[in-house]
């Protein structure tokens, strides 16, 4: 199995360049294991046999080029594959934290707001900026307005969002920039306090400002979250991430610390890809 | 194995003109070298001029070359094995230039050794020129045809003439007490021959940077770091 979990000097390397972590903080801990997945469209398998261990409060980027299977293997991690008809695992499990999320007894409903999602095109509701990110606490039974409240700063704050909208907080979020739609999303994801956060190309829409400000955002949330972003930006996996995964045709090719994949990868398929040889 | 294209034929096209002008810039510094050289052992103060005038074309190059390895990381944010290679070319062209310096210092001394007497104990200096020379073009050629294991020889090659610069300096040390008045002609010898072990070092550097561009090793220092 290929895990990042089996180079401790990695881990240990990784640790000692952050802030000391508190003595509740896991950092390096397996949050995610991926064991021997296949995963189909109907008839068409599109992953093959991952073993991919991602550990917690770090950065895990997924690379490879389009059709390569990163963003459905990113969905499989909260169940958004359940959503398209014909699509299923087929061999494999995923775990977190010890849980097998497709397993019968997992709530669905809890398993996303444990697992956000932050999508390639920003996707506030048609509501205030404050209804946005208060949403999913509504629909988790909160009402009480001052916790509400209290949540929805602390989210927008988290999202380095606040000091923007504080004064405006019930326009709509539509007046937001993109950028700033974007942090909203990911505000809202924060709100309902998950553990893990999906980021599918959260950039690829954003001007090199925003972009700078989404990547400053990961950087401050990871001390906190595990994150695992798809990009087809290999400046911005160099820049954001700690670990970086390579996928190819459905394989996962290589995975190791993005020094080591942006640097001297182990195999010839990546360095062609990272490089701009493939084709 | 040769890597294949990139996409982009405009990088292709950049590293290509990056490595071509490291190969000229070191062709250019042995010509130095060799004309430094003959200019001492033929006493001729026009190939020693030579290689002092050269010298500008060597500068403007390795200002090329930062240039173009500037440009390079700017336009098209090289990755893994063409990172290596632009970062190991930018520092090739550094150390082949201090290479031509030592020449122009050998220029310089040679002209001032031609003022006076030949002196015999110019023969010391032969063998030292020789195992330098040969180490340079090693070096470049380690880069060149991406040879690791050529690059790996040069470490013991640079111990032997940091050991022939030492012989050579005794010699002449005790021939300076032993005949005063050529003190002035020894002391520049010692000096060319200490400007031959630099070039050694050099050279050394410049296998330590091919073994980088090519493997990903860093080979530096593995003695003081042990």
């Amino acid at each position: 199995m290929v895990s990042l979990l089996e180079m401790p000097q990695i881990v240990s390397n990784r640790v000692s360049h952050e802030t000391a972590p508190s003595p509740e903080q896991k950092t390096g801990e397996s949050m995610i294991e991926i064991e021997n997945l296949d995963f189909a469209y109907g008839t068409n398998r599109v992953l093959h046999d991952i073993d991919l261990s991602i550990p917690a409060r770090a950065v895990t980027a997924f690379i490879g080029p389009s059709g390569c299977g990163k963003t459905t293997l990113l969905r499989c991690l909260n169940r958004m594959n359940d959503l398209i008809d014909g699509a299923r695992i087929t061999r494999g499990s995923i775990h977190i934290e010890g849980i097998d999320i497709n397993s019968p007894g997992v709530d669905v409903v809890d398993l996303r707001r444990r697992v956000g999602m932050v999508f390639q095109k920003s996707n506030p509701f048609p509501k205030s900026i404050y209804d946005n990110i208060a949403y999913g606490l509504r629909i988790a039974g909160v009402t009480k307005r001052s916790r509400l409240d209290e949540a929805v700063e602390k989210s927008l704050r988290s999202a380095a969002l606040w000091d923007e909208v504080k004064d405006r907080m019930h326009v709509s979020g539509y007046g937001l920039s993109g950028g700033q739609q974007q942090r909203l999303c990911i505000a809202r994801a924060l709100a309902v306090e998950p553990e893990i956060i999906l980021m599918d190309e959260p950039c690829s829409a954003l001007d090199p400002i925003a972009t700078a400000k989404v990547e400053e955002l990961i950087r401050e949330l990871k001390t906190q979250y595990t994150i695992v972003i798809v990009t087809h930006n290999m400046q911005q996996a160099g820049r954001c991430s700690d670990f970086t995964a390579f996928f190819y045709l459905g394989r996962l090719i290589e995975v190791d610390t993005t020094s080591k994949i942006f640097s001297n990868p182990s195999q010839r398929q990546t360095e062609d890809y990272i490089t701009g040889r493939f084709g | 194995m040769i890597a294949p294209k990139h996409i982009l034929g405009t990088f292709d096209e950049a590293l290509a003109s990056l490595r071509n002008n490291v190969l000229m810039m070191s062709s250019l510094a042995e010509r130095s070298l060799g004309n430094a050289f003959s200019g001492l052992f033929q006493r001729d103060d026009d190939l020693c001029a030579l290689a002092i005038a050269d010298d500008e074309e060597i500068d403007q190059l390795e200002k090329q070359i930062d240039k173009d390895g500037i440009d390079l990381l700017l336009r098209f944010q090289p990755v893994a094995s063409d990172l290596r290679r632009v970062v190991s070319a930018m520092k090739l062209s550094s150390n082949i230039e201090r290479i031509a310096d030592q020449a122009v210092n050998t220029a310089r001394k040679a002209r001032k050794l031609n003022q006076h007497p030949a002196l015999s104990e110019m023969q010391v200096i032969e063998p030292i020129y020789q195992h330098a020379l040969a180490m340079f073009r090693d070096g470049v050629d380690s880069y060149a045809r991406e040879d690791v294991t050529l690059a790996l020889t040069m470490e013991a090659r640079d111990t032997t003439l940091d050991q022939m610069n030492a012989k050579a300096s005794q010699r002449l040390i005790e021939r300076m007490a032993q005949d005063p008045e050529q003190l002035r002609g020894y002391l520049n010898l010692m000096f060319i021959a200490r400007h031959l072990e630099r070039v050694g070092d050099h050279a050394t550097n410049i296998a330590e940077d091919a073994v980088y561009a090519i493997a990903a090793e860093d080979i530096r220092h593995q003695h003081s770091a042990a």
